[in-house]
């Protein structure tokens, strides 16, 4: 593996609201390889979002420094270097569904020729080709998430980085969407930075899992998996994987005070 | 169905023709023949056009002047919390008050009447366009940041597409008060065309002729609601993407 794209080392952030003070994160080190699809998971409020909206300068840290392709988290924004997808799909409902995936390109000033085709291409992708002229809220929940999707991918990122995006979806949905996301990944051979709350999503997506504790936000334990990627659906059956998916469980129940064993190091598991 | 109960008060509370005439003395009115020789549905035709006319040239004014403070308001918090209060006393300055002034200021053109429509119009413009171009969802506006936008792409590809539903709301309440307006901006003594005048004459006149006043009323009227039904069609065909555009 080659250089980082993405380094984290030693970032806090505190929020200071009328409230008092919250801290989001505290001493957050990490490195992501290229083509690493890296899954942050943890109980809610543990700074998951605030960890992704560091990265991609949404907000500045409070302490540490974050590097994303060897520059500010700032320069890389503005480079553009990478597609992001929040938890909520975030279409514009005056836009169709091709005029949303337009937005970044237009933004970007790209030729009408480039403007016109990748959308196209990218709504084929996500399997909407026939939706292209649809408003947002002709689609079900699912169709436009991948509508947000196939936006984030319309500068062809080398970076994709994700907020629960299907969060708010049903679990046969999510299956789906996380089958066809492991395609778009190994299409894009994009880096992944991944926010969920589910286990099995996290395990079944990830080469490495980064589990968080909450109060302050902090990395607890990191779990590899190794078994290659693209992985076919059959994967979550196997007895392999419910493995891994109970080790990560267990991590959790630690990081609550529900475990039974604290001192256990983080391992690297082969399913 | 209002021909039915206009005609039944009438009968029920036997209401001379001078409080509530029927509704087909107002109907013949238009047929009579006026001082000047022509027919009082051409004589109401011409000055409807006049009041109309002057009413669109105050709704554009107003509208765009509207529009200019709003943006402004939603730009610099500091240009907001130094005019605001100066919009808002204007609009509770009564009209009647205003509109002799402006007469008196600017001729009895019909220049005049559109600054006061404009006067009119401009205030919904104003508070409904700011509260739009700032009800912003947060995370719409996290998405152009991490898309590197610049703050006039932010403005013209997210603000201002996402406050025109706020907009075409204040556009038709401000559709029906330039009609007022222009007609208000008539009334003073000095004006020869429009509405105003000829309601202003028919009320000399009520005692002896009560359904010439019940006709203009009734044209007058249906202005507004033209103009407002206008403002809704522009809305349905900018708003189409819209759920909750209006069906009427
Ligand atoms: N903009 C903000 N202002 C104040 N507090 C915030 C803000 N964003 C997040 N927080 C707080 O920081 C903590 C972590 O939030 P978040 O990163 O959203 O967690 P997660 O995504 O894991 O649920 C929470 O306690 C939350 O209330
Ligand atoms: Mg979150």
């Amino acid at each position: 593996m080659g250089a980082p794209i993405i380094e984290l080392e030693g970032v806090g952030k505190t929020f200071e609201s009328r409230a008092g003070a919250t801290e989001a994160l505290r001493a957050v080190s990490l490195d992501v390889e290229a083509g690493e699809f890296v899954s942050i998971i943890g109980p809610s409020g543990c700074g998951k979002s605030s960890l992704l909206r560091v990265v991609s300068d949404l907000v500045e840290p409070s302490a540490g420094t974050v590097r994303v392709k060897g520059k500010s988290a700032r320069q890389a924004r503005l480079d553009r270097d990478y597609g992001i997808v929040f938890q909520t799909p975030v279409l514009y409902e005056w836009r169709t569904v091709l005029e949303n995936v337009q937005l970044p390109l237009e933004l970007a000033g790209r030729p009408r020729a480039e403007r016109e085709q990748r959308p196209r291409a990218l709504l084929r992708l996500v399997g909407l080709q026939e939706f292209a002229g649809h408003y947002p809220w002709q689609l079900s929940g699912g169709m436009q998430q991948r509508v947000s999707i196939a936006r984030a991918l319309a500068l062809n990122p080398s970076i994709l980085l994700m907020d629960e995006p299907f969060g708010a979806l049903d679990e046969m949905t999510r299956e789906r969407l996380n089958q066809e996301l492991l395609q778009v990944c190994a299409e894009t051979a994009a880096t992944v930075l991944f926010v969920t709350h589910s286990i099995a999503e996290a395990v079944f997506l990830s080469s490495r899992i980064v589990v968080m504790s909450p109060r302050p936000g902090r990395i607890d334990r990191i779990v590899t998996v190794d078994r290659p990627r693209p992985r076919a659906e059959k994967t979550r059956a196997l007895a392999r994987f419910f493995e891994v998916v109970t080790e990560v469980r267990q991590s959790l129940r630690e990081d609550t005070g529900l475990g039974d064993d604290r001192t256990r190091p983080g391992g690297s598991i082969t399913p | 169905m209002i021909a039915l109960i206009w005609e039944a008060a009438k009968a029920l509370f036997a209401l001379p023709s001078y409080q509530l005439p029927h509704l087909h003395e107002i109907a013949l009115d238009f047929l009579r023949e006026g001082a000047g020789g022509e027919r009082w549905w051409w004589i109401m035709t011409q000055n409807a056009s006049y009041t109309a006319l002057e009413s669109l040239i105050g709704f554009a004014l107003g509208g765009v002047t509207g529009l200019v403070l709003a943006i402004g308001f939603a730009h610099s918090r500091w240009l907001e919390r130094g005019l605001l209060p100066y919009v808002v006393a204007s609009q509770t300055v009564p009209i009647l008050a205003i509109a002799p002034m402006v007469v008196v200021w600017l001729g009895t053109s019909w220049f005049s009447k559109a600054v006061i429509a404009a006067y009119l119009t401009f205030f919904p413009v104003t508070v409904n366009m700011s509260r739009g171009l700032r009800a912003v969802d947060p995370d719409a506006l996290a998405l152009m940041r991490a898309l590197a936008a610049s703050s006039r792409q932010v403005f013209f590809k997210l603000r201002f597409p996402a406050a025109l539903p706020y907009l075409f709301t204040a556009l038709r309440l401000a559709a029906t008060a330039s009609v007022i307006g222009a007609i208000v901006g008539e009334l003073p003594v000095g004006s020869r065309f429009g509405m105003g005048v000829v309601i202003i004459n028919a009320a000399q006149y009520y005692n002896w002729r009560p359904a010439n006043l019940w006709a203009a009323i009734l044209v007058s009227a249906v202005i507004g609601i033209v103009f407002y039904h206008a403002v809704a069609a522009v809305e349905r065909r900018v708003v189409a993407w819209s759920r909750t555009a209006p069906a009427i």
